[in-house]
């Protein structure tokens, strides 16, 4: 691994993570539209979502460093008919565009909540087929341990797992900046933590689960697929960093989400919910970021 | 039919002396790393026994390749900037102007064909050197092999006269992109046992 490496590294997780904390909260601010009224719903969400915005430039960022060529990056979209990285540098941009006309548009509440809400639809989508295409990239016939299903899986597990404890945190960051700022009292915002944050922990804990399906089944792949090479690699080499990884992502979504869920079904405690939020998140990022290392240091070509 | 260069090796004649590898090193002025012609020295075998008697099968031989100018180049097909081009004549190459250097070609080349640039931040490969044979010269490679073992023509003429192997270890399987590559095989490459075969001496390819 070197800098360029390192560079895919943080541009696939950033931008997995964006489109899943957009999505992720898409969907939180659906059910407080519903459940509350869309004034409160906003409340909750408009800080979250402008969150978002620089962790995508971040990742977009990071991927210009794995270029011989900076400065020419965006020659990278001429060959869309037929390179899945055109593709995904094209999405990744078109999410970019979109995400960030939407967060200008709710920000400053132009335009009709219908108009906004098509606009973040489109977002949204645009934003899980680039999550595919970043998968396609790595999908080619000649790299056996990246050319099965779980490439896609995997990337959508911690699209969702990083998106689902991101806006997590995000909404406990949100509280506390109101709490300081002395505008809880009487707020949307302290009837709703609760319940999110519930909701968000047993989605982490449902997403573990998927994910203790997928790690394995990927090496399973691996073995049977042609790339014994490389589970040879992970198993020796990074036996040590990729047992880390498990135990990490176990820890934060498992025992931390359990934890978190079981504080948010009582009143009080805002300064544990917080610190759980935050540490639950934080260790599933460095698992994710981990297991992104392993994906790029296990893979072994066909041929020379 | 498009014409389609290829490079014909004769295996069954090559030493393994790597002239048409410093000759192509020479001529492209490459640093310590990339190397776009390739001497792999093969061996294997071990004993047998037959007849209740323990016999050696031991072999060993050389397979010198370069960019296999691929019918179906993966290398073109994820490029995400369209520098990778195949000429007229059948010639992958790479513009200059566009190569972003992502590397994404390295990737996908079954050949260890494409190679990256450090001086440049650019991809480079075997250009089948194009401004010689512009000139009506033979590539560096093929002008320097002391055995004769190297020759360049339209694939199908080559095949024609030569039979159609493209595929003996340690390449990979010709399906993944079909290679524009006729070898004739040296003996040992019939009889070589893939399970004993290997390259020996990788650190020098």
């Amino acid at each position: 691994m070197n800098v360029r490496e390192w560079a895919l590294v943080a541009f696939t997780i950033l931008a997995q993570m964006s489109v899943g904390a957009f999505v992720v909260l898409g969907l939180v601010h659906a059910w407080a539209m519903q459940r509350y009224s869309p004034d409160k719903a906003d409340q909750l969400s408009d800080r979250a979502l402008l969150a978002i915005g620089p962790t995508l430039a971040l990742g977009l960022l990071a991927s210009l460093f794995h270029l011989g060529n900076p400065l020419f990056a965006y020659r990278a979209v001429f060959n869309l008919a037929s390179s899945w990285l055109s593709r995904e540098i094209a999405l990744g941009s078109t999410f970019a565009l979109l995400g960030a006309l939407f967060a200008f548009l709710q920000w400053r509440k132009i335009g009709s909540f219908e108009l906004r809400n098509v606009v973040a639809l489109l977002a949204a989508t645009v934003g899980l087929v680039l999550v595919y295409a970043m998968a396609r990239v790595y999908m080619l016939p000649t790299q056996p341990a990246w050319n099965t299903w779980a490439t896609p899986v995997s990337f959508f597990v911690t699209t969702f797992l990083l998106g689902t404890l991101a806006i997590g945190a995000a909404f406990v960051a949100t509280y506390w900046w109101e709490w300081r700022g002395g505008r809880l009292q009487g707020s949307a915002l302290a009837e709703m933590l609760r319940p999110v944050l519930r909701t968000l922990a047993l989605a982490g804990i449902v997403l573990l689960g998927l994910e203790f399906v997928v790690a394995p089944l990927s090496v399973a792949l691996m073995a049977t697929g042609g790339a014994a090479a490389s589970v040879g690699i992970l198993t020796s080499q990074y036996g040590v960093m990729f047992a880390l990884r498990l135990a990490l992502v176990f820890l934060g979504a498992g025992v931390f989400g359990l934890w978190l869920y079981r504080t948010a079904l009582r009143p009080g405690a805002e300064t544990l919910l917080g610190r759980l939020a935050w540490t639950a998140f934080a260790l599933v990022f460095v698992s994710e970021v981990l297991g992104r290392f392993l994906f790029y240091a296990t893979h072994v070509k066909i041929g020379l | 039919m498009s014409r389609q260069l290829a490079f014909h090796v004769n295996a069954a004649v090559c030493t393994g002396c790597k002239a048409c590898q410093v000759a192509c090193k020479d001529k492209n002025n490459l640093e310590v790393g990339r190397l776009f012609r390739r001497v792999y020295d093969v061996d294997g075998g071990g004993w047998v026994e037959r007849n209740g008697f323990m016999e050696p099968n031991v072999f060993a031989y050389s397979l010198s390749i370069s960019c296999m100018h691929c019918q179906s180049p993966l290398c073109l097909e994820v490029c995400p900037t369209g520098a990778t081009f195949k000429r007229a004549d059948g010639i992958v190459m790479v513009n200059k102007d566009v190569c972003i250097g992502c590397r994404y070609c390295e990737w996908a080349c079954p050949y260890g064909a494409r190679q990256f640039n450090e001086a440049t931040g650019q991809s480079s490969k075997c250009d089948f050197c194009a401004d010689l044979l512009d000139k009506g010269e033979q590539p560096a490679c093929v002008a320097t092999c002391p055995q004769r073992a190297l020759e360049i023509g339209e694939l199908s003429e080559l095949q024609a006269k030569y039979g159609a192997t493209s595929q003996v270890y340690p390449l990979p399987e010709a399906d993944l992109t079909q290679p524009s590559i006729v070898i004739t095989p040296h003996p040992a490459m019939l009889l070589a046992n893939a399970n004993t075969a290997r390259v020996a001496k990788p650190g020098e390819v």
